[in-house]
């Protein structure tokens, strides 16, 4: 059975499963539909249209009479996409584009890109079967996938399809269950995940811009609240049990020719080590040459099959005590940013293996964490804090590929609302700004990452005419990469149909190299460097202009 | 000084029993709840059923508030006089300021007030002499008997209407939820729901339905008993499908783009301790008091299975509720910011003496110059829904919030439930905002 079928299997058993627990006659064939047809054209610096995307979602919502439970209620949401760019540029995106060198969209030609590493294959699997079989099942689309990236094997047109039943306990207790598939959102930050790690993320879609909503990766889950209400202590407290029994899947960082791609991941994965320079390294240490051929960078993804023993879990308690909102949350899931594993020629031998560099491990991880919120009378401002530590991640570093090592991510957020009058407006301006920590504690010399690394982001946001005319700017910057986005918009709300977006996306920095020890230590881009750069500096050549316009219904 | 601390002891212990066995008289309720009971207000030339509009507004303007004397001078509204008629509170909080009000009394500060159980808290007539009879009269409209213990307002249409073409901008469709968790007096647990370890006196719930970009976005009050203390406030937003915390900043801000602000609901939303309160007198005025069942409908908003419909606007732009005025017995307040950068620089409320709602409202700018005028159109229970007959709750019906230097406004249609079941207590909790969401 192929993974095709075996999906879309699991999908309907669960969607029939679910439904025949629902009484026919129950069930308001009308149902509660809205959604909204959308139009993305994005143009790029010096490459023209980098997105032209269109996007159909129709959202369901239905509820069901019951006698066991106190409510009952059945969610959907379905979503097309087809995003034009491929056809419309298919000089620079799509499988027909080709790069230079590896890296060629964001930063100069070196060493390490002109000798020792090939150019990216675009859409490897209509390009280069070879490595469209080593990644198999992972960033592999094909060109109908990249046009049209909800109809692939998982399924994702379904972006979310649940029940939820609550049913009353003892007392005012509430035990409210939703099984299906669905994003469950942890934390309190805006544009990065410390907390918020349940859901894999599609960054392919527009680097990490986009709202989460419509970037996470909906998986089927079962939930279970304990929504417990106030006692003697807490006003609020609830008890929350996630239960992820999808097919594990990892984030997605864009395909090799596609629009975005996330640290430029994609195309290094379809990059190779030239043949030509692993002879020479041969022959300086006295040995003949061995390759035949380039060595792909990846040899095999080794994805984790679905078994229970595979499923993630996770625990959050929940409440509000006085002025402060918390959560504890811990988490067994499996990391969802890929770790490359090297395979040497022999044991300890300092070059690759002929038919592949790296495979690519998903490790197990354990979160703990916790967040609060606070609001300051004093300030009158709302402080945010959203707090991780985990154990069993896997980081790149310059020898042997990576190094497992534990975590403290970290975000303090600052939200206030505040009257300008001198902007010509009554309405308050929102004002949110935030730091994003990271530390490595088990860093070693050789990662791109540094041990301490930072990025700021800050939001300024108007409103006038009645909320309908909304100007913002936001700002990020990353410490560590040196790179800056800065990314202004304008939004028009014409009526309750109609609503029009303009802004620009722009990227400084992306200039930090790192020295290889393959380049004999010189400081390079490739590959190592994407890291430092981060998302921010490797997309520096992505300066835009973004035009949206949506009809809701 | 022992015995000096003796002396001070016995006398609060005195007059702790004093309060909890004296009672409110029969003069003071009745002058209080029952104002119409043998007369009904006139006024010269005022007859029930006729119109003042355009060409006679004059002779009506010592019963118009200035905001409704403009708006008719200018030809923009016309009103309707309708009988006067009591709208007599619920026997219950009747029957609670007799027995738990006498020797209520304020505190040091604004927004400190003595004991108080259930009840209107000084049901005595307001006099001109008494500097903080205003903060008094504001204790009233914070205690009253507004919603009831519990209520929800389902569905509720918003519109932004451009006052100058009558396009109508966008319509906000929510359901609102209010539940009080001390002073109950009708519904079942009184006085109090338990446990309640915050010490929180109301809650207000709202939860947007459409139009799509707003859908499932969720606002969370939660009122504290200490009125010093400031507003617990949660607001789920549905594309982010996360709480975020509100900063009071966003309770003077336009809600959700409308004309109004947080604090704007009800009339006033906010602490007493955040205004100067000030008596301005008694008189008798024009107020939106109506029977629902009478008054003119709008055939397109909304419809429910048994024929329930909402009340019709019309005037410049549709700004106006078309609804009838009452000439009735109203309490002048005047509610000043403490905040210097506060939006406003007063509010001129005209309460309703016998509910102490707040039907008709002038809002003025930082220059002192009108900026607002807010109407609470008020419904007669018994004229209602069948299941708001005898809930002695005094119904908000039709609102409009009209901004008079924009030219626009915001109307609100109701269609409010007295019926405590639609409002479980974990419907107020931050953990029912993350269940409502997505």
């Amino acid at each position: 059975m192929t993974e095709h079928v075996k999906h879309g299997c699991k999908a309907i058993a669960l969607a029939v499963s679910a439904a025949t627990l629902i009484p026919f006659n129950a069930v308001n064939a009308a149902g509660n539909w809205s959604g909204f047809a959308e139009n993305a054209t994005y143009y790029r610096d010096e490459v023209g249209l980098s997105k032209f995307r269109n996007t159909v979602q129709f959202e369901f919502q239905n509820d069901i009479a019951s006698e066991t439970f106190r409510s009952l209620q059945v969610n959907a949401i379905i979503r097309a996409t087809y995003d034009g760019v491929y056809d419309l540029n298919d000089d620079e995106f799509g499988e027909d584009v080709s790069y230079d060198y590896l890296g060629a969209d964001w930063h100069d030609n070196d060493i390490a890109s002109q000798v020792i590493l090939t150019p990216g294959v675009p859409v490897p699997c209509e390009n280069d079967p070879a490595q469209c079989s080593a990644l198999d099942g992972y960033m592999d689309e094909d060109s109908d996938e990249i046009r049209f990236p909800d109809f692939n094997d998982e399924l994702d047109f379904v972006r979310e399809l649940y029940v939820t039943a609550d049913l009353q306990l003892a007392g005012d207790d509430v035990l409210s269950m939703r099984l299906g598939k669905q994003q469950v959102v942890w934390g309190k930050t805006d544009l990065f995940r410390v907390l918020d790690v349940i859901n894999p993320v599609d960054y392919s879609r527009h680097n990490i811009y986009d709202e989460l909503e419509d970037i996470r990766i909906p998986q089927w889950m079962f939930t279970a609240d304990w929504r417990m209400g106030p006692n003697n202590v807490f006003d609020d407290s609830n008890l929350q049990l996630v239960w992820n029994f999808d097919e594990f899947r990892p984030s997605n960082l864009g395909t090799c020719g596609q629009s975005y791609r996330i640290l430029d991941a994609g195309c290094f994965f379809t990059s190779s080590v030239s043949s030509d320079y692993l002879n020479a390294v041969l022959g300086s240490m006295g040995m003949p040459a061995l390759y035949s051929a380039n060595v792909p960078i990846i040899h095999d993804v080794q994805d984790p099959d679905w078994e229970i023993a595979n499923t993630q879990v996770g625990l959050k308690w929940e409440g509000v005590l006085g002025d402060v909102t918390f959560s504890l949350n811990a988490l067994h899931y499996r990391q969802q940013l890929p770790s490359l594993h090297f395979r040497a020629l022999a044991p300890g031998a300092p070059i690759p293996a002929g038919d592949g560099v790296f495979d690519i491990e998903f490790p197990r991880v354990n979160l703990l964490g916790g967040s609060v919120d606070y609001y300051s009378m004093a300030m009158d401002a709302v402080w945010r804090l959203e707090l991780a530590y985990t154990e069993g991640e896997e980081l790149p570093r310059d020898t042997d590929g990576h190094r497992e090592t534990e975590m403290a991510r970290y975000v303090i957020g600052f939200d206030k609302n505040q009257v300008i009058p001198a902007l010509g407006t009554n309405s308050a301006f929102l004002i949110s700004a935030q730091v994003f920590g990271e530390h490595i504690l088990d860093h070693v010399e050789d990662m791109p990452n540094e041990e301490d690394n930072w990025i700021a982001t800050f939001l300024f946001k108007g409103f006038y005419v009645n909320n309908r005319l909304s100007p913002q700017i936001i700002v990020a910057h990353d410490f560590g990469g040196k790179a800056t986005a800065i990314a202004p918009s304008v939004s028009y709300i014409v009526n309750n149909n109609w609503l029009v977006n303009f802004g620009a996306n722009v990227k400084l920095g992306g200039d930090e190299t790192f020295p290889w020890a393959v380049a004999g230590g010189q400081s390079v881009y490739e590959p190592l460097s994407r890291f430092t750069n981060g998302p921010i500096g490797v997309a520096n050549n992505e300066d835009e202009i973004q035009l949206t316009v949506r009809y809701s219904f | 000084m022992f015995k000096k601390t003796l002396v001070s002891v016995a006398l609060s212990l005195g007059m702790v029993a004093a309060s909890a066995t004296a009672q409110v008289s029969d003069d003071v309720i009745n002058a209080s709840f029952f104002p119409y009971k043998d007369s009904v207000p006139s006024f010269e030339g005022l007859q029930v059923g006729m119109t003042i509009n355009q060409g006679n507004v004059e002779q009506f303007k010592d019963i118009l508030d200035p905001a409704m004397y403009q708006f008719i001078a200018q030809g923009d509204t016309e009103i309707k006089v309708g009988e006067t008629t009591s709208f007599d509170l619920h026997p219950s909080y009747v029957e609670a300021t007799r027995k738990y009000t006498d020797g209520v009394t304020l505190g040091e500060k604004v927004g400190q007030i003595s004991d108080h159980q259930a009840g209107r808290p000084f049901p005595q007539e307001p006099s001109l002499d008494d500097p903080r009879a205003g903060e008094k009269l504001a204790w009233n409209y914070k205690y009253g008997y507004n919603w009831g213990d519990s209520a929800v307002i389902q569905p509720f249409y918003w519109k932004f209407r451009n006052m100058k073409n009558a396009k109508v901008e966008r319509t906000i469709v929510m359901n609102f939820n209010f539940l009080n968790f001390t002073r109950r007096t009708s519904t079942e647990p009184t006085p109090e729901i338990t446990p309640n370890p915050s010490n929180m006196f109301r809650s207000i719930y709202m939860k947007v339905l459409e139009p799509f970009d707003l859908k499932n976005t969720q606002l969370l009050i939660h009122r504290f008993q200490d009125d010093t203390k400031l507003d617990n406030s949660y607001l789920y937003l549905g594309f982010q499908r996360r709480v975020r915390r509100l900063s009071s900043g966003q309770t003077t801000d336009a809600f959700l783009g409308s004309d109004l602000m947080i604090e704007d609901f009800e009339g006033y939303n906010g602490r007493i301790s955040d205004m100067k309160w000030t008596y301005k007198g008694t008189k008798n005025i024009l107020l939106p008091f109506f029977n629902h069942n009478d008054m003119p409908k709008d055939e397109e908003a909304y419809k429910d299975d048994e024929g329930f419909q909402m009340i019709a606007y019309g005037g410049k732009g549709n700004c106006f509720p078309e609804v009838t005025y009452q000439l009735r017995k109203a309490y002048v307040v005047e509610a000043e910011p403490v905040d210097e950068n506060h939006p406003i620089s007063k509010r001129i409320h005209y309460i309703d003496a016998q509910t102490f709602v707040l039907p008709r409202n002038v809002i003025y700018d930082r220059k002192g110059e009108m900026w607002k005028s807010f109407t609470i159109g008020q419904s007669h229970p018994d004229h209602h829904l069948p299941v708001n007959k005898g809930t002695g709750v005094s119904i908000d019906d039709a609102v409009t919030m009209i901004d008079v230097q924009a030219n626009h406004c915001t109307t609100a249609q109701f269609k409010g439930i007295v019926d405590s079941s639609l409002s479980p207590p974990d419907t107020f909790t931050v953990q029912n905002l993350r269940a409502s969401g997505n």
